[in-house]
């Protein structure tokens, strides 16, 4: 199997795997009881809280932990008590869907998906409480300006109380492709609320947390025994946290090691493949690969590629389902038939070098077999 | 193609035999419903990947507006009517063999094809060779002109066979449970469904026999004649009082009332004609006329006066807005939907 599609899902790195299995059966007492073995549980998962936080330059109390990026994401909208949002136009349905419920307004990205920062400064009006931009986006890898965006905002804020006017203003990122890939640092991004996601940085499924700033105020996701600073009832997920704080322990441990292996992996997938255009040129993550091959169904790719063992995508996996055509690439300027020949590669912990040379070649057959069906 | 084995096999098949093909997914509703995802997107995946492994081009063709205006639309006023239509048979009279057709036609192919199993013999439909699988009840409405320009590839094959020959070409998909006619009927109750559209209408079940009440229901037009299960009697569901169970045979759309009885022998029930409309009658001269009541029912011999089907043993009398089809030997004539 040679996967090429980390960026849909990881495989839980091994120690994380390790770390969490007594938590399931030998130390699986709740949290909230009252009898020393459980209080040490309790311990154990506000330490690996810790740990997150850590990574980020937060505290274990900053963070909600929720079931995923998704609850994140739609946790972090709640800081919407009145007034509007904006979102890029990139964003993640995750966001986006979230948005569309909250009178959302995109902000246009350029050809290399980056944001107009001119375009949001026009859309930054009074009723504006929120602005949701990802640090990397899904699709395309694209990293975003966001202590460019941060001090935009910290200007309109400091505009708003020179005029009285009392309404926030929050910058939320949803870092779940990021975070293993980047250095992530709230107080450097400026940002007040960030998402994270557990299986996008090798570890389980099912976690993810909100960084949430002390400035920001949120509506319960749910109520109940007053867990997660009473944002999030519902026992504690404690396998799932300490394999997430493990896999950010590694993940971070290892950030620039991997970073080098996929940029030289990239190169020779860029030099090796034929007859393609590289989409995603600038400001992308080092495991990013979006290829054009103008006039094929790049769909059709992914099936041929199968055969072969190897994985790819042609955009977010939820998109790639439906037929529906990638939002991201249309946002990006690309014409029906070049989002329709767009095929997405994304790097990971799983590949080597022999991989990638056998992975370029099996592409490009697959490319030469469907042009030649004319 | 639908992503399921017989259409998959089906195209395989074609492009053995050296035609053009064009696989085309056919996207007729996508919608989900209470305890039940479309599968619609999964099933497109399963077609278009058969398709890339065979090497034919693959397309979609969208019919959802035209399948809800012709099949939704046209079964929720018979349920509404008190009748109890049947969506496959509508699909391929109104989508499958007419719209589906004359675009196929008009981009220029010489034949429609699909996984159905059904022959068709000198420019006549007639049962499949597999006959526990035959789809011709589902067929019988659909135009001679599509009949004429329609190949069923597995026509002559029995199921094991079509699931081998996918197997050995790669085409089965181990993940996947056969697909049952339109998305929705197979998975989720019709009563799930119509709740969807219909609101519903608190009524009483009475015994025929008695007028006495012995239940309440949620609106009459969820009821079908014959049907058992699902019946709020006495507190319990399908509660069995006296070693029989209730079962509705008669409803007052007017009233909201559901008639129940558990006399199994109820003249309401056994009857020896049955009155038709719209009927489609291929062929004047029938030597042996068979009738089929449901898909994949008994053969039961009838014969044709007018518009009554006269039938010498009484038959269970099947609720109105099902069809009655007609066969003479393996030839289906046509067939009637039941008043």
């Amino acid at each position: 199997m040679i996967y090429l599609d980390h960026a849909a899902a990881t495989p839980v790195n091994k120690k994380a795997l390790e770390a969490m299995r007594p938590y399931f059966d030998e130390d699986f007492f709740n949290p909230s009881a009252a009898y020393l073995p459980a209080k040490k549980v309790a311990h154990e998962y506000e330490e690996a809280k810790g740990v997150i936080a850590h990574a980020i330059g937060a505290k274990a109390n900053d963070l909600v932990i929720t079931a995923g990026a998704t609850e994140a994401n739609n946790l972090a909208f709640s800081a919407v008590l009145d007034g509007r949002v904006l979102y890029l136009a990139t964003e993640h349905d995750s966001v986006r869907k979230v948005a569309e419920q909250y009178s959302g307004e995109a902000i246009e990205v350029d050809k290399n998906g980056r944001i107009d920062l001119n375009d949001l400064k026009a859309k930054i009006t009074d009723d504006v409480i929120l602005i949701s931009v990802a640090l990397a986006n899904n699709e395309l890898g694209t990293i975003q300006p966001l202590s460019e965006i941060a001090s935009l905002i910290r200007e309109v804020r400091l505009n708003r109380l020179s005029r009285g006017v009392k309404r926030p203003l929050y910058l939320h990122s949803d870092a779940s492709q990021a975070m293993n890939l980047l250095n992530v640092n709230v107080a450097r991004l400026g940002v007040d609320l960030l998402t994270l996601n557990s299986a996008k940085v090798y570890g389980p499924k099912g976690v993810g947390a909100l960084y949430v700033s002390h400035d920001v105020k949120l509506k319960p996701a749910s109520y109940g025994g007053g867990q997660e600073q009473g944002l999030r009832s519902g026992t504690e997920n404690v396998p799932g946290v300490i394999g997430f704080a493990k896999a950010v322990e590694e993940a971070t441990k290892h950030l620039n090691g991997n970073r080098k292996k996929y940029a030289e992996l990239k190169k020779i997938l860029l030099s090796e493949l034929k007859d393609y255009e590289l989409v995603n040129k600038k400001h992308s993550l080092d495991n990013f690969i979006v290829l054009c091959y103008n006039g094929i169904d790049a769909e059709r790719l992914i099936f041929l590629l199968e055969d072969k063992g190897v994985y790819v995508s042609t955009g977010a996996a939820c998109a790639a389902n439906k037929g529906a055509k990638s939002h991201v690439l249309a946002a990006i300027g690309l014409s029906d038939s070049e989002i329709n020949g767009s095929l997405r590669l994304t790097l990971g912990e799983t590949n080597d070098e022999e991989q990638i040379h056998e992975a370029a070649r099996l592409i490009n057959e697959a490319v030469t077999l469907e042009k030649s069906r004319g | 193609m639908s992503g399921g084995v017989d259409s998959s096999v089906s195209a395989m098949l074609l492009k053995q035999q050296g035609y053009d093909v064009t696989g085309v997914y056919m996207k007729n509703w996508s919608k989900d419903l209470p305890g039940m995802k479309c599968p619609w997107a999964e099933d497109l995946a399963d077609a278009k990947r058969v398709a890339v492994k065979l090497g034919i081009d693959f397309e979609v063709w969208d019919f959802e507006k035209e399948y809800f205006e012709r099949v939704v639309e046209y079964m929720l006023s018979e349920f509404k009517a008190g009748n109890t239509p049947n969506p496959d048979i509508m699909c391929n009279q109104e989508i499958k063999f007419k719209l589906f057709f004359e675009k196929a036609m008009e981009r220029g192919a010489d034949f429609i094809a699909t996984g159905h199993y059904a022959r068709i013999i000198d420019g006549k439909l007639a049962r499949a060779v597999d006959e526990k699988k035959d789809q011709t009840y589902f067929l019988y409405r659909i135009s001679d002109e599509a009949i004429s320009h329609t190949i069923f590839p597995i026509d002559e094959m029995l199921k094991p066979d079509v699931k081998k020959l996918a197997e050995e070409n790669g085409l089965h998909n181990a993940y996947k449970k056969e697909s049952m006619g339109v998305c929705f009927v197979g998975e989720v109750g019709m009563k799930d469904f119509l709740k969807e559209y219909i609101d519903i209408q608190p009524g009483e079940i009475r015994e025929v026999e008695t007028e006495k009440v012995v239940g309440h229901h949620e609106g009459a037009v969820f009821y079908t004649i014959g049907q058992r299960h699902g019946l709020y009697i006495s507190g319990n569901v399908g509660e069995v009082n006296s070693g029989l169970p209730y079962y509705v045979v008669k409803k007052d759309l007017e009233k909201n009332i559901v008639y129940v009885s558990r006399n199994l022998d109820s003249n309401l029930v056994w009857v020896n004609e049955l009155e038709l409309k719209d009927i489609i009658l291929k062929d004047k001269k029938i030597n042996n006329l068979t009738v089929r009541l449901r898909h994949l029912g008994e053969l039961i011999p009838a014969t044709l006066e007018g518009d009554t089907l006269k039938f010498e043993n009484k038959i269970k009398r099947p609720a109105a807005g099902q069809s009655a089809v007609f066969y003479d030997g393996e030839i289906c004539l046509g067939g009637g939907i039941i008043l």
